[in-house]
């Protein structure tokens, strides 16, 4: 009996649920419906294959040039770029930066499709470079000369050739990487290292003692970007290797390079074991994960602006054979399918004034391609790591690499190598020289595939780069 | 013998209250045991869900130097509204949050238009390769739609409905059509065949049938689906990326410079694209049970 009733009682209360859902998603289902309506209905009025048909927020298709980058992404950035950089651009125009995913696979389509909507692209030396290869650029040569008075570094016009004649990007503005510590970590400073030599003369092997030292106090708390969009690579390719061998390819696998790897085995001894996961480095440092740190200037500025009372700015350390560092570059182009050349030459012409190179640096932090002094007025994290910059490349013992040059779809490839052997040797702790052994077969034959020649800090020459 | 008779149950009447006694409360402690775990693991899982929620709350309410302390702090001491006022007020927000309205509606609208029919064929008629359709319908899904960005942009300037709301809300519909169709039929196939007959034998056209008696029972489970056909475009990324370079979407729009962003931003953005799922699930959760069918009973 007490069981048939609640039975019922169940089945009585199911049934009012189910009609007062009823009434309830009909409600609903008209509202939906008739918003559907009222959102499609002026789009299908106004033919919905016109372009952009019916919507409100467009004022008018084609009037303004759009300006693609792949750089200046971070939302605080791209206010920058358009509320101030862009201010006095007499022209209208829109920034938007994108992923180097869709941004490819945009201007690949638009090539394809013949017909465009993106006037400038920005973007690094190495995001150009299959477009380069492709001929989907305009050839800039002729716009280089018109603006010879803005005394662009000729390294940097060689760069935009991909050693061909077509000039295929105008530089635009360039970044490097320094290092960032935390004042606290200054009293564990080895033996005659200070804040001043820290500056001009700081080897691998005191920035090794030195974290050491932080690291018997405090933890480790050296840092380097070995996430998955870390920028890891390019500290052995233009930091560790320069610094210890003088080289890249051509000394991938000799006995300066194995003093290098176990220079780099024996320091991460003192890394953060989160440093596996950290693509930026101004987060661990802001947080206090980490309190000696090397990445890219662009990834370290958040940092010095929120706290540069805490920290300081200094270059990367050097070793045997020099200060190896590495400018990036990044640079502006015009695809071949862009609607309105003239307005895009005339973005390119306003990007490369002193003083908008000048508010560049000022606002974002990335340093002009161009002749001439730096700003006075710079906020103090931008100063800091300016100064490190300048000191980087006013270094006696400075030794420049290059982004790797001419690789073209083989860059990620490229790359592989040198994240593998870090794999490899310092982290799974296998025989330094079986490893490089074994990757220098597999970076020659990425070099053989790309064709490419050796590019500084290798010695420049004809023929496929041969590694050694 | 009377009197036997009569005992007998004098001596068993306290033996059976005894027994089903002990084995009651016996049962009843278990049956306390297993609600006390079963609420405990709900509260596990409740905190497991709520608490990144609640984190990513009260950061994106923070101060900026707040967010980057370290150990967090639970409860909050300061609020500011400073990072969420950036990020509304960046350059795109407003117009991809409407893009991203007008785009789910869109592909709400569309996909039910197009999809219910197919799914109450599927669920009323037998006909020559219906399982074969099925079948191809959900194959749709399997295909990586990533290899197909590039034709996809390339067809869309052809057509020049390329850069427009258009475009993603087509896009979505396409995606979301192979959901639509199956739940759909299976929630035509939960409304009895005998109603819709009968009202033909009392005069009813197919399609007063359908319109007065099958679609009133169906709705509950249709309106579940296109909202989940909703939440499907809400959240729908790659497409809305490759599709359009000034009309962004509101995820297309943030997750391309979020990886980048300061964390300050990321929790604002984070908040700021959560609230709304969170909301629509408050309202739709009750008629999520329908998906299951239940309206049929």
């Amino acid at each position: 009996m007490g069981h048939s009733s609640s039975d019922s009682d169940l089945r009585l209360s199911r049934r009012a649920i189910t009609r007062r859902n009823l009434v309830r998603a009909a409600g609903l289902g008209t509202a939906g419906l008739a918003l559907g309506g009222l959102a499609s209905g002026p789009g299908a009025a106004a033919s919905p294959l016109g372009r952009g048909a019916g919507f409100p927020r467009r004022s008018q298709d084609g009037d303004s040039l759009v300006f693609l980058s792949t750089q200046l992404r971070p939302v605080e950035e791209a206010e920058k770029m358009r509320g101030t950089i862009l201010a006095d651009f007499e022209g209208e125009v829109e920034f938007i930066a994108e992923d180097t995913g869709p941004f490819n696979d945009r201007i690949a389509a638009e090539a394809e499709a013949g017909e465009g909507s993106v006037g400038v692209i920005g973007g690094q030396h190495g995001d150009f470079a299959s477009f380069a290869q492709d001929g989907l650029l305009t050839d800039l040569s002729d716009l280089a000369t018109e603006l010879q008075d803005r005394g662009f570094v000729e390294q940097y016009l060689e760069l935009g050739r991909y050693g061909g004649e077509v000039l295929n990007y105008i530089p635009w503005m360039q970044a490097t990487y320094v290092m960032v510590a935390n004042r606290e970590a200054l009293e564990y400073l080895p033996d005659g290292v200070d804040e001043a030599a820290l500056q001009t003369s700081l080897t691998y092997d005191q920035l090794a003692t030195w974290a050491g030292n932080v690291n018997e106090a405090e933890g480790q708390k050296l840092g380097f970007p070995a996430g998955e969009d870390g920028l890891l690579h390019r500290f052995l390719q233009g930091y560790g290797y320069p610094s210890f061998t003088g080289g890249v390819n051509t000394t991938f696998q000799n006995d300066d390079a194995v003093a290098m790897w176990e220079w780099f085995a024996g320091a991460w001894e003192f890394v953060n074991p989160q440093a596996l996961s950290y693509n930026n480095m101004d987060e661990p440092l802001l947080s206090g994960e980490v309190w000696i740190a090397w990445d890219h200037t662009a990834r370290l500025i958040g940092a010095l602006r929120e706290r540069p009372d805490d920290l300081i700015a200094f270059p990367a350390p050097r070793g045997p054979k020099g200060l190896g560092y590495m400018p990036v570059v990044a640079g502006l182009a015009i695809p071949k399918s862009a609607p309105d050349p003239e307005a895009a030459r005339s973005l390119i012409e306003y990007l490369t004034r002193p003083e908008v190179q000048a508010t560049t640096l000022r606002e974002v932090a990335f340093f002009p391609t161009t002749a001439g002094e730096l700003p006075g007025d710079l906020p103090e994290g931008v100063q800091a790591e300016a100064a490190a910059v300048l000191q980087t490349s006013a270094s006696e013992d400075a030794l420049q690499s290059l982004l790797p040059v001419g690789l073209g779809d083989q860059g990620g490839a490229y790359n592989k190598v040198f994240r593998d052997a870090f794999q490899s040797i310092v982290l799974d702790g296998n025989d330094v020289r079986e490893v490089l052994t074994e990757q220098a077969a597999n970076l020659q034959s990425v070099l053989d595939a790309a064709q490419a020649a050796c590019w500084l800090p290798d010695p420049e020459g004809e023929g496929v780069c041969q590694v050694g | 013998m009377s009197g036997a008779v009569e005992a007998r149950p004098v001596v068993a009447a306290p033996r059976t209250d005894i027994a089903p006694t002990a084995a009651r409360q016996a049962r009843a402690r278990r049956h306390k045991i297993g609600r006390a775990l079963l609420h405990v693991a709900a509260v596990a899982l409740a905190l497991w869900v709520l608490f990144p929620i609640y984190l990513i709350t009260i950061t994106a309410f923070s101060p900026r130097d707040v967010v980057y302390d370290y150990p967090k702090r639970v409860i909050p001491n300061q609020f500011s509204a400073e990072t969420m006022d950036f990020f509304v007020n960046s350059t795109g927000v407003l117009g991809a949050l409407w893009n991203s309205v007008v785009v789910a509606v869109t592909t709400l609208v569309l996909s039910t238009l197009i999809g219910a029919p197919a799914g109450y064929a599927l669920a009323r008629f037998a006909f020559r390769g219906r399982d074969a359709y099925r079948l191809m319908v959900l194959s749709t899904r399997a295909f990586p739609i990533v290899i197909l960005s590039i034709p996809l942009a390339v067809s869309f300037i052809d057509w020049g409905i390329y850069d427009t709301v258009w475009s993603v809300a087509l896009m979505h519909t396409a995606l979301a059509m192979p959901f639509t169709i199956l739940i759909t039929s299976s929630i035509f196939l939960g409304v009895p065949k005998d109603l819709e007959e009968a009202a033909l034998t009392l005069g009813c056209t197919p399609l007063t049938a359908f319109v007065r008696v099958v679609l009133p029972l169906a709705l509950p489970g249709l309106a579940a689906a296109s909202i989940f056909t909703f939440v499907l475009s809400w959240n729908e990324v790659f497409a809305a990326v490759i599709l359009t370079l000034r009309e962004r979407t509101l995820p297309a729009l943030v997750l391309s410079a979020l990886n980048e962003s300061p964390a300050p931003f990321r929790f604002a953005a984070a908040w700021f694209m959560m609230a709304p799922s969170l909301v629509i699930i408050f309202v739709i959760r009750r008629y999520l049970l329908g998906l299951w069918g239940r309206v049929s009973r």
